[in-house]
């Protein structure tokens, strides 16, 4: 028995880490369609999946060059960094008296109901961004990518159209909802 | 003349004490110097399975595999780590993690012990209950071999930020860079991270986005040079940042500050940067 396990030892001794794993381990289960969409091109093997647990090819996110070397500093560009957040911010704080002043009011204005619309719009369509952003990484699906994007571009446009059609030929958004929540 | 009284004492005394215990060498071998001595049948085995995560690069075909080990507590040391250390020399060498200092001080067996990111050293053999201890390599990591994950990319994000003091003149004085109390207070909460990858391996948008985005222990650390009175480089750290990765896909989900086995906040670091870049 004990020689077995030093056999066994000495075999794990003489591969090198370099030379060896085409298949790499990683111990999360990710979600289905992470994982179909990383196995589409090379499947591991044949095997039905069953348990959460399993090899994966190494997806090079390594990019190239000696491993002693800091990954690269992206180009710095304040408008996606902390031009971007602060924005997200004063619309999200926005957001609370927009929604509350209406109904402290007990009338709805047009102007206000207006600005209401077009907060809405634009944190909701902050908010898909940032997933877009988080879930569609553009280094595995740049084409993806780029289809969601002007996806939601053309979404959002075609909300604000419709809430735009809403406010002028209808109740508003306000009016709109109260009478919703009374039906 | 006094060390050298003293190295004396201290040799005879390790020559006495090998003296009366012959077995001394053997004994250093099994290595688990926190276990408690054997109580001979004395006492009933208190068994506890531990669930392992298996895995090894000379055989890649063979799928990751949980192996049961079974332990009886009473022989064994408190903490997780010293299970390892038993299995590894009692039952099977083959098993693989890393390990150092075994005093939450190198931060070496960071792993997933019962769903969540610890250092094998600091995390008790749960006793409450008779379940098995299940034990994973960090999350999303590309695993080398069992419990040992590949860091290379962590280190190459952490070089990226250049952690070390930045100056555009030495000190005027020609000694070393002062700092008041006050300003060196800063620093607490900060400087203490071991980088073991804990915290960065528990974040989703880490586990997402691992190539872009820096992760909590790399921004925490980024914080700590940010906070340092003495660095004259922070207009440049912050805008190594701008952009909508390295540092914005934090969404403040805390995983970082609840797992973190020196109860550092990186969640808390990670704001303070935000707020500074909004700001400044």
């Amino acid at each position: 028995m004990a020689s077995l396990f030093r056999n066994s030892l000495r075999t794990a001794a003489a591969s090198s880490f370099h030379a060896a794993p085409r298949v790499i381990a990683r111990p999360a289960a990710s979600s289905a369609f992470l994982r179909a969409s990383l196995f589409a091109a090379r499947p591991v093997s044949a095997q039905p999946r069953v348990a959460a647990l399993h090899t994966s090819q190494p997806l090079r996110i390594l990019p190239a060059g000696p491993l002693n070397d800091a990954v690269p500093v992206p180009e710095a560009n304040p408008t996606n960094g902390s031009f971007h957040w602060s924005f997200e911010r004063l619309v999200s704080i926005a957001l609370i008296p927009l929604t509350v002043a209406p109904f402290a009011a007990g009338s709805v204005s047009p102007v206000t109901d207006a600005v209401f619309g077009a907060a809405v719009v634009i944190h909701s369509h902050l908010g898909f961004e940032a997933m877009i952003i988080d879930y569609i990484p553009e280094r595995k699906n740049p084409t993806a990518r780029k289809a969601f994007m002007w996806g939601l571009k053309g979404t959002t446009v075609l909300v604000l159209i419709g809430l735009y059609e809403f406010q002028t030929n209808d109740v508003g958004i306000t009016e709109g909802v109260k009478r919703f929540w009374k039906a | 003349m006094s060390a050298s009284l003293l190295s004396r004492t201290a040799l005879r005394s390790a020559t006495t004490a090998s003296l009366f215990r012959p077995t001394a060498r053997a004994l250093a071998s099994v290595a688990t110097s926190q276990s408690a001595p054997p109580v001979a049948g004395k006492q009933a085995p208190n068994i506890k399975k531990f669930e392992i995560y298996r895995w090894n690069p000379d055989t890649p075909d063979k799928k990751p595999f949980m192996q049961t080990y079974e332990l009886d507590l009473n022989q064994t040391g408190p903490m997780v780590l010293d299970a390892l250390i038993r299995v590894k020399n009692e039952i099977d060498p083959t098993l693989t993690f890393r390990r150092s200092c075994r005093e939450g001080i190198c931060g070496s067996c960071a792993m997933n012990i019962q769903g969540s990111n610890t250092l094998a050293c600091l995390c008790r053999i749960d006793t409450s209950s008779t379940a098995p201890v299940k034990i994973y390599p960090l999350p999303h990591t590309y695993v080398v071999k069992d419990l040992v994950p590949d860091m290379t990319q962590f280190y190459k994000q952490y070089k990226s930020i250049k952690p070390y003091l930045q100056r555009k003149n030495p000190p005027t004085s020609g000694r070393e860079n002062l700092q008041s109390i006050a300003e060196r207070k800063k620093l607490d909460g900060l400087y203490e991270c071991i980088l073991c990858a804990c915290c960065s391996t528990s974040c989703p948008s880490y586990w997402w986005n691992s190539s872009d985005y820096l992760g909590p222990a790399v921004l925490l650390q980024s914080y700590r040079w940010l906070a340092d009175s003495r660095d004259e480089f922070g207009p440049q750290r912050r805008m190594a940042l701008e952009n909508e990765m390295s540092l914005y896909r934090c969404h403040t989900i805390m995983n970082c500050s609840r797992t973190c086995p020196k109860g550092l906040n990186p969640g808390l670091a990670i704001a303070r940067i935000k707020k500074e870049m909004a700001l400044a």
